[in-house]
């Protein structure tokens, strides 16, 4: 404990040194103010990224740097800024304070709190822009990240430290996926570290975020999650760096050693409020009248998602980015961007949607390209089954609708398609477990459910989670292990089902 | 007319080193309005990046350290009560500052 007298004494020492050194500043005036960009004369020793303060209080960061001009642009309103006003360099680089006070959090990319709660302090100063972590410190995707969706867990595995692009027209629940995958991450016993969990709202219709963190709130998921918000309303600086800041702020917990989730909604519209500086900025347009470094705005960030090897930790960053489709295109200039930096998509249809199911993912264009190595033996023991006979239902489906007589294989093939499609369907913030995503899944697989209506399945399902839990709960425990099931333990639940089906 | 161009017409417009307005007013008829703009702000650039102001709380005379801290620069002195005590120095864009006003400002920046 400091007395109070050495806090006086070091207040006076530093009183004595103010002025003694020759305070040398790089100034600038402001040229130009357009849209949020400020272009400014002087400032010869900017560096780019670095924080500039104008006369009347408002800060921008340097983002191009001429022969004769800077380019700025602000972290703030731009109403009353002046042909002329001072401006002075920082010389610090765009960074944002994070401790683990932020957790429970709604702020802006610049950290300032957006729920009226008080700001956060002794942070430590994370850089916005940061490289990503090398070869060395890496090791490959080996732990699953459980979304708690039964489509997503059994055929698009998600890994820790994975890229999984979420991906598909409006209103198709690709934001409901992300929640999902927040919920999940609530730790099942006090012991449990739960996963951080960073939401980035890029661009979203305040009314949108307030529902997302409602969302979480009701589901006691705020206290490991951070919400990072730049909306519509905000200036489109804002919307730029909101991404970056979540990154920052996950690399902080990283270090720690930890394991965080990303998701940032949306990069669609991150793109656009990065195509609209560099238009003001007069930077060349490219396809779509985006700027040349479009790729790179992506790659750089979502190359900061990583696994590291035990050696530094063993933390990790998984990134969800969402992007959202024009009439289920996939093939426009940024989907095809993110889904080729990315390990994999899942790709959600309006059609698929509007015939109900729920979540609508277009299993035949959904990858994971790394996650099923860090999927868990008691899954991949019924998944790939199902990949499969999801597959030939659809292509089957398809010819069937037709009309026509078909053979007895083949209706068996249809109906058991149907079954499949019936069990994936999952309503919006109930993720499941482990143990009942594989009894779920197993049951349809094995046929147990073969002679259950199509239209009964989902009652089917709520009744046998309850009934296995309630009556069979050794069956519970043993596939909480995530080990594949032994024969002894596949005859106990197919026993239970049987049991189930009588009362049913 | 490009950035360059003028740039070579504000050099142009010196003789002996010194802004010679003949040429300047002859420049400038062959502008049109954009370009005599910026013709007029690179004249001020130039001119800023050949002279150095000093500023000082009371009259200042010449000091020859100065000159000799900027060789090749005009030297400006000019009056400016505000710095209470002490200097204020621009050089162009950068900006020396060892007057009171500055550590009171420093002061109050620290406490608030």
């Amino acid at each position: 404990m400091i007395d109070s007298k050495d806090i006086i004494k070091q207040l006076e020492d530093r009183l004595m040194t103010f002025g003694q050194d020759l305070k040398v500043q790089n100034i600038g005036r402001v040229v130009k103010n357009t849209d949020g960009v400020v272009v400014a004369s002087g400032l010869s020793n900017a560096k780019i990224g670095e924080i500039v303060y104008l006369e009347e209080g408002s800060s921008g960061v340097v983002l191009n740097l001429d022969e004769d001009y800077v380019s700025i642009i602000l972290l703030g309103k731009a109403d009353s800024i002046k042909e002329g006003d001072e401006i002075k360099i920082s010389g610090k680089i765009l960074s944002i304070d994070v401790s683990d006070e932020l957790l429970g959090r709604v702020i802006n990319p610049l950290g300032e709190p957006l729920d009226g709660k008080a700001r956060i302090k002794n942070g430590k100063s994370i850089p916005l822009e940061r490289i990503a972590p090398g070869v060395i410190e890496r090791e490959s995707v080996n732990t699953p990240l459980k979304t708690g969706i039964k489509a997503i867990d059994s055929m698009i595995p998600i890994g820790r430290g994975q890229r999984e692009l979420i991906i598909g027209d409006r209103q198709t629940g690709k934001t409901s996926i992300a929640i999902d995958a927040i919920i999940n991450q609530k730790p099942m016993t006090k012991d449990q570290q739960p996963i951080i969990c960073i939401y980035v709202a890029i661009g979203q219709k305040q009314s949108t975020v307030a529902q997302v963190i409602d969302k979480l709130s009701q589901a006691n998921s705020l206290n490991y999650s951070i919400v990072v918000n730049a909306g519509a309303s905000d200036p489109a600086s804002l919307q730029y760096l909101a991404p970056y800041a979540g990154c920052a702020i996950a690399e902080y917990f990283l270090e720690k050693g930890k394991d965080v989730l990303v998701i940032y909604d949306d990069l669609s519209k991150h793109a656009w409020a990065y195509r609209q500086i560099s238009l003001v900025l007069r930077r060349p347009a490219g396809r779509e009248a985006y700027p040349g470094d479009i790729f790179y705005l992506h790659s750089r960030l979502l190359e900061r998602a990583v696994k590291l090897n035990k050696e530094n930790g063993n933390g990790s960053i998984t990134a969800l980015p969402i992007i959202e489709t024009q009439a289920n295109d996939i093939s426009a200039y940024i989907p095809t961007n993110v889904i080729s930096i990315t390990d994999g998509q899942i790709y959600l249809q309006s059609d698929l949607f509007n015939s109900g199911i729920r979540p609508a993912i277009n299993v035949g264009n959904s990858v994971s390209r790394v996650g099923g190595a860090a999927q868990t033996q008691a899954i991949k023991s019924v998944s790939g089954k199902l990949r499969l006979e999801l597959a030939q239902y659809r292509e089957l489906a398809s010819f069937a609708q037709f009309g026509g007589e078909l053979d007895a294989a083949t209706s068996q093939q249809i109906e058991r398609g149907k079954r499949i499609t019936e069990i994936l369907k999952q309503p919006r913030f109930q993720p499941l477990s482990e143990p009942f995503e594989f009894l779920s899944i197993n049951a349809v697989v094995s046929g147990l459910l073969n002679d259950v209506p199509v239209d009964r399945i989902q009652a089917f399902e709520k009744d046998y989670h309850a009934f296995i839990k309630r009556n069979y709960p050794k069956i519970i425990d043993n596939l909480s292990k995530g080990e594949k099931p032994t024969d002894e333990v596949l005859k106990q639940i197919e026993k239970a089902t049987q049991e189930f089906k009588k009362i049913f | 007319m490009n950035r360059k161009k003028l740039k070579t017409l504000v050099l142009e417009s010196y003789k002996n080193d010194i802004l010679d307005s003949n040429i300047v007013y002859s420049i400038a008829n062959f502008l049109t309005r954009s370009e005599l703009k910026e013709y007029i702000n690179q004249l001020k650039n130039h001119e800023n990046k050949k002279n150095v102001i000093v500023l000082t709380s009371f009259a200042a005379n010449s000091n020859k350290g100065f000159e000799k801290l900027f060789p090749n620069k005009k030297i400006v002195y000019k009056k400016d009560p505000s710095l209470m005590l002490g200097v204020k120095v621009v050089d162009n864009d950068n900006v020396y500052e060892f007057n009171l006003k500055n550590t009171l400002d420093n002061i109050i920046s620290y406490i608030t």
